[in-house]
């Protein structure tokens, strides 16, 4: 009885991994269909806690899951260069301001703003507690074409409890996390992921232009994301 | 047999949850690039460069095309360490892969020679 309540609720879980939003990608992020941008430019993240590093973790995870999607992003490295050299590192000073000198020097249709607002390691360091924001805003018209905000609890721990099969897939997730330092890059990487999941895909995505229907997830989110599942 | 039938099942629906292939594969970017930030030293510079040859010479995407910024930065680097003729023709095959990347290098390369 135990055993049959056990699986029963891991497949609940599984199920509500896949959690079900309401509204379609091209209503939720009209203009990013309109506009059809293919530059992204990551601004330096804006580091709201007293975590230090929190920064570096973000700046080093962006890139990646927006280029799977799709688009062409500005090298990370190259970029932040040019953004010293001109004197526009702090994204901050730009949140609220004309982007159009960034379309003029780097050719960027979007930029990406991400505020982290919290990074909260547990006591026992199995789970790390980030609150972060994502905005993207096109250069050309100033608006905001996407904005999502997520609480998300990343669960490090080792053991899942779930033995078998499913122990096994955990472990070895786990075995690729070696330093504490790559194990918080990893909860960046995890927070980019998961949220960029729903970004309509650019020029280079086989999707591009035909996934307005897909559903957007929801712009506040709460999720608990597990190492190397998300 | 019924609970490998269940076990079974939950796996498949978690598997079908994850991600397909991606477009592009990446090997250890994110740690290698975080490493370099980090450390920027011999051994970090090392394998950050090593990352990147890898992602160019065994790149396993669906897109089968090597991901946008990874010759450029790749050049910038291997210039700032010196070896600025090989990162010039990074630079060189990012442009072509990617001509939108135009209007950023040829600023580097302006404020690179000042």
């Amino acid at each position: 009885m135990k055993k049959a309540l056990f699986i029963t609720s891991l497949l609940a879980l599984s199920l509500a991994s896949c959690s079900v939003p309401k509204v379609a990608k091209s209503t939720a992020y009209q203009q990013m269909y309109e506009q059809e941008p293919l530059t992204i430019l990551l601004m330096p993240p804006i580091n709201r806690t007293t975590n230090v590093e929190a920064k570096e973790y973000f700046h080093t995870t962006l890139n990646v899951p927006l280029a799977n999607a799709g688009y062409y992003v500005i090298p990370p490295f190259l970029s932040m260069e040019i953004l010293k050299k001109e004197s526009a590192y702090d994204a901050e000073l730009f949140l609220d301001t004309p982007l159009k000198t960034f379309g003029e020097i780097f050719g960027a249709d979007l930029a990406v703003f991400t505020i982290i607002n919290k990074w909260d390691k547990s006591a026992i360091g199995a789970t790390v507690k980030v609150e972060v924001e994502y905005i993207i805003k096109s250069t050309l018209t100033n608006e905001v074409l996407y904005n999502r905000k997520g609480e998300v609890v990343y669960d490090a721990s080792v053991s899942t409890g779930a033995g078998g099969i499913l122990g096994l897939v955990a472990d070895l997730a786990v075995s690729a996390l070696n330093t504490a330092a790559t194990q918080y890059v990893e909860v960046a990487k995890a927070c980019n992921t998961y949220t960029f999941k729903d970004l309509p895909t650019g020029k280079y995505n086989p999707k591009y232009k035909v996934d307005g229907e897909e559903l957007a997830g929801p712009k506040d989110f709460t999720v608990r994301l597990k190492n190397g599942v998300y | 047999m019924k609970k490998t039938f269940l076990i079974l099942s939950v796996v498949i629906i978690a598997v079908s949850c994850s991600a397909p292939k991606q477009l592009y594969s990446w090997e250890k970017y994110e740690a290698a690039s975080y490493n370099y930030i980090k450390n920027s030293d011999e051994a970090s510079l090392a394998t950050l460069l090593e990352n990147y040859e890898k992602v160019i010479s065994k790149q396993k995407g669906t897109r089968r095309v090597v991901p946008p910024g990874i010759h450029a930065d790749y050049g910038f680097i291997l210039m700032t360490t010196g070896r600025v003729a090989e990162g010039k023709d990074m630079l060189a095959k990012e442009m072509e892969l990617y001509p939108e990347s135009k209007i950023f290098i040829d600023r580097i390369l302006k404020m690179t020679e000042l």
